[in-house]
């Protein structure tokens, strides 16, 4: 890939960023190129040396705040006509409850993940508390059948036994479910980002 | 190695490779190759940030027939290096504390 196509991906991969900051990042990697080239390389090995530029777009977008790619998504790039005031007004009805849907559904979306991962919690604190309170009334009740006793003992032993398998499949769903939290948010990052060039 | 301690070491490699004289990307890049491979993306972000913290200043200067951007450290960036080696025997006495611990289990 020559050094035009490079920064030409790079551009359309980072619309959605402030553009003084896109410029900005684009002079680095052509002064990054430049410099490789008079240090000996052909322009295709320099920009080989940069890695892929996907990676590049990646990464940058996962390093700026949402709130930055948003803020640059809502500034208008010209001065709005009056007739677009009035009808973004009037439709307020309909697009500003089309946005707290879409608000709705990506917290609700949030919710029923970590509520699950909540609720396998809850069951874990359970069979740890009836595991405890099984073994010990086994062991504390003195007076009562010494099959009685046994009986609990041993269901409380089977308690704990769950509980402790259980703790690892928590532990696991917590782990996924950040990791998902993560992702989805990285998707919705990607959704304002580079889908100017598409329009 | 852990992010926030990787990002911290990083910042001061960057210094410490313009300690001497300014210096521009490309060459910042080359200078810690053999220690260890930085991406220009990441030499980037660590460029903004200790800019924005005043550790170091941008000017662009001719060469070749186009622009490139040195990096000057300022007071404050070299105060940041005096700093880092007091921190680092801290980290050293912390390091032989956490091993001793594992020689004692083993």
């Amino acid at each position: 890939m020559y050094k035009r196509e490079f920064l030409a991906r790079l551009r359309e991969g980072l619309s959605g960023l402030p553009w003084d900051d896109v410029a900005e990042r684009l002079n680095f990697f052509s002064e990054s190129i430049d410099d490789r080239m008079e240090d000996g390389l052909t322009e295709e090995e320099a920009v080989e040396e940069l890695g892929p530029v996907e990676e590049i777009i990646a990464q940058i977008i996962a390093e700026t705040p949402l709130t930055r790619i948003v803020r640059e998504k809502v500034r208008p790039k010209r001065r709005m006509q009056p007739w677009e005031i009035v009808l973004l007004v009037l439709g307020s009805p309909l697009w500003l409850a089309l946005l707290i849907a879409a608000f709705a559904v990506v917290i609700s979306v949030y919710a029923v993940l970590w509520s699950l991962v909540l609720s396998l919690w809850a069951v874990e604190a359970a069979l740890t508390v009836s595991a405890l309170a099984a073994a010990a009334s086994g062991i504390l009740l003195f007076g009562h059948g010494g099959l009685l006793r046994l009986t609990l003992f041993s269901g409380g032993s089977v308690l704990a036994g769950l509980s402790i398998f259980l703790f690892f499949g928590s532990r696991a769903a917590t782990r996924g479910a950040a990791w998902l939290t993560k992702r989805i948010a990285q998707w919705i990052k990607s959704l304002f980002v580079g889908k100017e060039s598409a329009i | 190695m852990d992010n926030q301690m990787k990002r911290g070491l990083l910042d001061v490699c960057v210094l410490a490779a313009i300690k001497d004289q300014d210096s521009y990307g490309y060459q910042i890049i080359k200078d810690m190759k053999p220690y260890m491979a930085l991406s220009e993306s990441t030499l980037y972000t660590i460029l903004k940030r200790l800019e924005a913290a005043e550790l170091l200043t941008v000017r662009s200067a001719e060469h070749g027939g186009r622009l490139r951007k040195y990096y000057h450290i300022t007071d404050a960036g070299r105060r940041r290096l005096r700093e880092f080696k007091v921190e680092w025997r801290e980290i050293i006495s912390l390091y032989q504390f956490i091993t001793r611990e594992e020689d004692d289990n083993v």
